[in-house]
């Protein structure tokens, strides 16, 4: 009896899983249907979802948002899968662009596609949407710039290099440290030091999205540099953890800490001074914004796509003088408040 | 110490009209890191003899076979082959000459049809593909020959072990093999099977094939072979023409001294039943329920033919697979036993038959595995009594002369002998009332046969109540103080001491006769 | 404790050579993290250690950690549920969790590698779907509960900023003392090595051995739920994608490393943990020694593991045919 017990438990628990999982209800109101599917699950994109499900309402369109994990394989599942339902548009973050341009361009061929956040430049996507990570880059730089004055020791700590993001966000910050012109197309190998300017930009550091590792690779640059003067989280979780480990060292305050991303305890570090800033994108814009262009060009309205193909929502930054508003702002998207509380 | 003389036995009389042997070892020896296993041994082998190789284990008979069949290289000495010396670099290359090896354990790919297994890694083949007409064609022929009625398209795996057997040796004859090496073919083998062996083995060796026959089973020995090598620690202790080779010969080259008295079964008195069976039937059989009673201090052996259910007797007493229906008495009270742990806790105790995999945890120590059933009496408070478990294990090492460097040894280090030693002694050390013995000396050598025999008279006079399943008649002859006999999962007869030959117990193993169980 | 020389033979070279080789190894920062890191990891990996010595596997574990590392945050700040109930639930899912692997790889004989790669599964997508994939952390509160992560003690003589015990540590200490004690003192120990090696005769031999692997399996996740804790005390922030994944196989290896078969019946809790500090050694060496391109990390600890793998195995099979000339003779 006991057995049977625990073993329809265990049953329940898996058939409830696998519900969960499921297709979600479809077409059924006729109306037009477009998917936004990201690169990987991050808080980020629970913001983006916002953007879409209120463009959504008022354009008077189904949306689906899919989070597939598994990075680029995971990823062409999903949207195989759309295909397969039938849509009338996706909008994608593209997981790995160098390797992804066959499915894009066979999506391409039979529904309206546009990237967003992270571009597929040789696809035959549409439109891009979103931040020039570069040039975002090149703001995170002028906030490292702000925080060290006088120049000193950097490390930059990322999750990797091989998606766009990281990478060209990457650059941008040290071309902007050193004092380099433009190229986003300029990579300096991750183990090499890089001089200029007064700063010496140590190296990178990568964490393929542990955030355990993060936090160590932060403790073994206190380790390795005691003398260093700035460090530059460049994936979302990679301020908190620089600054669990500044503070596990009592060192916050002394390493001065430059963010990307929003997440709570980064912009919490800016309200109390142990972080000097972050840049934000606009995940909230991204979500809206991409449904919007997915309505217009499904009624043939070209009217919203520049000449160079690339809408730009621009990357802002964050420091101690603005923090409180976006803050409260960022709650109104996530639902985390509601408005007007 | 002797060699002189037995190499005088050995030198075949230098006749040039006479050809070579058909098979030729000279001063062979080998060595294994730390032990040398072959000290320079001698044979030879003519065309169509039987010759039958024995020892007691560790005596060098499987290296030196391993070594004919090309498994293994030998590091000094000559093997000559129609007076030529060879060197074989694999097992392809005795094929070549001939020399073909059946190991104890069948190496047949049992998910395959017979003919696959006949003809496996020489398949013929026709335009690149199986030629199956010509194979199932062909093993016909060889099944013919072992004398087996079976069709070459059954799954190997669906026929009994005897007739396994059987294939191996077509599948020798079909590389047109001139030496049958043959280790231990019969340990697996009903008493029917072996005489079907016995059968086909002499047919063999009258169409000029020479057979090698490795056994522990001394009258099988004295039944077949025409000559017999005996090797006592990697050396020749000595050869045995058909007419010398008696029983008492052949041990006393294998152990090196006499023994005089091999069962030496002394009259005892019984007390009261110390162990109940009624009506049980077993998961096997369920057709026969199974009646008996033994006495404390009795032994009672279990006669039978393989397969007729008298392991999964034992297993079922014991409570390793649990009874369908019936009851059981433990001197007196009425028991439930569905799991071994209730079984010990009623002071029963099984020696499987599966040594190595049931008995014993092969890579722990010789102290580790003798606690393991009593280790639960012997906690204090969950916590190991080491104390205890050393005195326990020290004592059974130095009554059962267990042979071993100390008892921190691991038992897979240890002779089958030994080992079997270990694990009656984890089950003495529970002192138990009622002991069941499956097999007790399958595979281990004479010395160590008789301590198990003595042991287990001593533990009688005790008055522990012993039931052990043999497939030896000379050892339920010799051992039983009563015998009862099993067929096709039913009890079809009990035998008393005076009673029991080999024609009565094979008249009730083979369903021929029954005769009422009688407790007395 | 022969079975322990060649790990820690192979964890001294790599400690020696990383310290000639980085000036900042042996600072007492860098110690003191990496005593850190060792306490988190040697804990799961003494888990797991536990269910390899009865042959099984459990791939659960990284799931293990990120279910409770993100449930307790989420218990406490998101559903401000009390303290003691908090950690009352914690403990108790994890407990649950090993005896439902147990029970159903003992009583309906389902293999380990299938129930626990379902668990690693379903763990973390349960986790996912009640956090919304949003990251879990206590903020700035619970600094007192914290402290069980992050504080630290200090050694007497030395400024406690320059150089303290992290109380993970501790924690290792206790886990792996009560470990060995059981493993090498208790009958029980012993019954789960018999049963590694032959379960079989561990049955014939009178040992409830379904009810001693069920007991693995509780202790293993009971320990990838204290991990799982630790982890999220000392990092304070987690996402549910990604907390905790491969952990089970970080702790499968330093397991294998210390000297656990997977074929079952051995293993020690000291090379266990000499297993896990040498591969948080490694992978502190890779970051502090400058030549050494930080993207092999992952070849540089597969060639060690499998270094220390080989050098374990030679170590036996010397002391193997040793014994065997020892019971010829």
């Amino acid at each position: 009896m006991r057995k049977l017990i625990i073993l329809s438990a265990a049953l329940a628990v898996v058939l409830g899983g696998i519900t969960a999982c499921g297709p979600r209800e479809q077409g059924k109101s006729g109306k037009p249907r477009f998917a936004f599917v990201t690169n990987m699950p991050a808080s980020f994109w629970v913001i983006a979802k916002k953007g879409v499900e209120k463009a959504g309402n008022d354009f008077g369109v189904e949306t689906s948002y899919h989070m597939p994990t598994g990075n680029a394989a995971g990823q062409k599942s999903v949207l195989e899968n759309l295909l397969a339902r039938g849509v009338d548009g996706i909008a994608v973050s593209v997981s790995d662009p160098a390797n992804q341009t066959d499915i894009l361009d066979k999506i391409a061929k039979k529904t309206i596609l546009v990237t967003v956040d992270a571009d597929a430049p040789d696809s035959e996507r549409l439109v891009y949407i979103g931040v020039d990570n570069y040039t975002a880059g090149r703001q995170c730089g002028k906030l490292v710039r702000e925080a060290l004055p006088g120049g000193g020791k950097v490390m930059i700590f990322v999750g990797s290099v091989d998606q766009d993001n990281g990478r060209r966000r990457r650059q941008g910050v040290i071309d902007e440290l050193v004092g380099r012109d433009s190229d986003p197309s300029r990579f300096d190998p991750i183990d090499k030091g890089v001089t200029g300017n007064g700063y010496e930009i140590l190296g990178t550091l990568t964490d393929q999205g542990d955030p355990a590792r993060a936090k160590a690779n932060a403790e073994d640059t206190l380790s390795r540099h005691p003398d260093i003067g700035c460090m530059v989280g460049l994936f979302a979780y990679n301020p908190p953890a620089i600054m669990e480990a500044l503070s596990q060292a009592n060192k916050l305050n002394k390493v001065k800490i430059v963010a990307f991303d929003e997440d709570n305890d980064t912009l919490q570090g800016i309200i109390d001074g142990t972080v000097s800033g972050t840049i934000v994108q606009n995940p909230y814009e991204y979500g809206y914004k991409s449904i919007e262009v997915l309505v217009a060009l499904n009624k043939e309205d070209t009217s919203l796509i520049p000449e160079n193909k690339f809408i730009d929502i621009p990357a802002r930054t964050i420091v101690k003088e603005n923090v409180v508003a976006f803050w409260d702002d960022l709650k109104i998207k996530t639902g985390e408040t509601e408005a007007g509380e | 110490m002797s060699d002189s003389d037995q190499q005088q036995g050995l030198r075949t009389p230098k006749k040039s009209a006479e050809p070579p042997d058909l098979l030729r070892v000279c001063g062979v020896t080998k060595s294994f890191p730390g032990v040398k296993a072959l000290k320079g041994v001698d044979l030879h082998l003519k065309a169509g003899e039987l010759l039958a190789v024995i020892g007691e284990n560790g005596a060098g008979k499987s290296t030196l076979m391993k070594i004919l069949a090309g498994v293994q290289d030998y590091d000094e000495g000559e093997v000559l082959v129609d007076g030529l010396t060879v060197r074989f670099k694999g097992v392809e290359d005795a094929f070549d000459k001939g020399i073909a090896l059946i190991h104890q354990e069948l190496n047949l790919a049992d998910n395959l049809d017979v003919a696959a297994n006949i003809f496996l890694g020489r398949e013929p083949r026709k335009a690149g593909l199986l030629d199956k007409a010509r194979m199932r064609r062909e093993s016909s022929i060889f099944l013919d020959r072992v004398g087996l009625k079976v069709s070459p398209d059954q799954i190997v795996s669906d026929l009994t072990i005897g007739h396994q057997q059987m294939i191996e040796i077509a599948k020798a004859l079909s590389v047109d093999a001139r030496v049958l090496i043959m280790d231990e073919p019969t340990s697996s083998l009903s008493q029917h099977e072996t005489e079907q062996l016995f059968k086909v083995i002499k047919d063999l060796a009258s169409k000029n094939v020479a057979i090698v026959y490795i056994s522990h089973r001394l009258s099988e020995v004295r039944e077949l072979a025409d000559r017999v090598t005996v090797l006592r620690d990697g050396d020749n202790a000595g050869e045995l023409f058909r007419q010398e080779a008696t029983h008492d010969n052949m041990v006393r080259l294998m152990v090196g001294r006499d023994i005089s008295k091999y069962y030496a079964l002394e009259p005892r008195s019984h007390g009261a039943v110390a162990l109940k069976v009624d009506k049980v039937r077993t998961i096997q059989n369920p057709k026969h329920a199974l009646s008996f009673e033994i006495k404390s201090g009795e032994i009672v052996g279990v006669a039978g033919l393989v397969g007729a259910g008298r392991t999964e007797m034992l297993q079922t007493l014991f409570g390793v697979m649990p009874a369908l229906d019936g009851s059981m008495e433990v001197q007196g009270h009425s028991v439930v036993i569905r799991s071994p742990i209730q079984a010990i806790q009623n002071g029963l105790a099984l020696v499987p038959e599966d040594r190595k995999q049931q008995g014993l945890v092969l890579e722990m120590a010789v102290r580790e595995n003798m606690s393991l059933a009593s280790l639960g009496r012997d906690q204090n408070k969950g916590f190991l009594n080491h104390r205890r478990e050393q005195d326990i294990s020290r004592e059974m090492v130095a009554e059962m002369k267990i042979k071993t460097p100390s008892d921190l040894q691991e038992v897979q280090y240890l002779s089958g002998g030994n080992q079997q030693k270990v694990v009656l002694g984890k089950w003495l050390a529970m002192k138990p009332r009622v002991l069941f013995l499956d097999e007790p000396t399958r595979g281990i050598d004479v010395g160590a046969k008789q301590d198990i025999y003595k042991l287990m008279e001593k533990l009688a006079e005790e008055g522990v109540a012993i039931l052990f399943v043999s497939s030896e008649m000379e050892e339920i002859i010799g051992m039983s103080d009563r015998a009862i006999v099993m067929h096709e999962g039913k009890l079809t007869g009990t035998l008393m001491r005076d009673e029991l030959t080999e024609e009565s117990v094979m008249q009730l193993a083979t369903g021929t006769q029954t005769k009422p169980i009688s407790n007395n | 404790m022969k079975k322990i020389y060649g790990i820690l033979g192979v964890f001294t070279v790599v400690f020696i050579l990383t310290a000639i080789m980085s000036p900042s190894f042996l600072t007492p920062y860098n110690m003191e993290r990496l005593i850190l890191r060792t306490s988190l990891f040697g804990i799961i990996s003494i888990g797991v250690a536990f269910v390899i010595i009865t042959s099984g596997i459990d791939l659960s574990i990284g799931s293990i950690i990120c279910l409770i590392g993100c449930g307790l945050p989420w218990l406490l700040v998101k559903m401000t549920v009390p303290l003691p109930l908090a950690i009352l639930i914690v403990v108790t899912l994890s407990l649950l969790i090993g005896l439902v692997h147990g029970v159903l790889i003992t009583k309906l004989k389902l293999q380990p590698f299938v129930v626990t790669l379902c668990g690693l599964l379903m763990y973390r997508g349960i986790t996912r779907g009640f956090t919304g994939d949003q990251t879990q952390g206590f903020g700035k509160f619970f600094s007192e509960l914290r402290w069980i992560g992050v504080g630290k003690v200090a050694v007497p003589g030395v400024p406690i900023d320059t150089f303290g015990i992290p109380v993970p540590f501790f924690l290792l200490l206790m886990v792996a003392i009560l470990a060995s004690i059981f493993l090498n003192r208790t009958i029980y120990g012993r019954y789960l090595l018999a049963l590694g090696c032959n379960e079989q005769a561990a049955r014939y031999s009178g040992i409830n051995t379904d009810r001693m692997i069920i007991l693995a399996y509780i202790i293993c996740a009971a320990m990838a739920g204290l991990g799982g804790v630790l982890f999220i005390l000392d990092g304070n922030s987690a996402q549910p994608v990604v907390l905790g994944n491969f952990y089970e196989l970080y702790a499968i290896a330093a397991a294998v490393l210390g000297g656990c078969s997977l074929r079952g019946g051995q293993g020690t809790i000291i090379g266990v943990v000499i297993g896990t500090a040498l591969m948080q050694v490694l992978r502190n060496m890779i970051t502090l020694v400058d030549w050494i391109p930080t993207h092999i990390e992952y070849a540089v600890i597969g060639a060690v593991i499998l270094a220390g793998v080989v050098a374990d195995e030679v170590v036996k099979r010397i002391s193997a045919s040793r014994r065997a000339a020892a019971s010829r003779l």
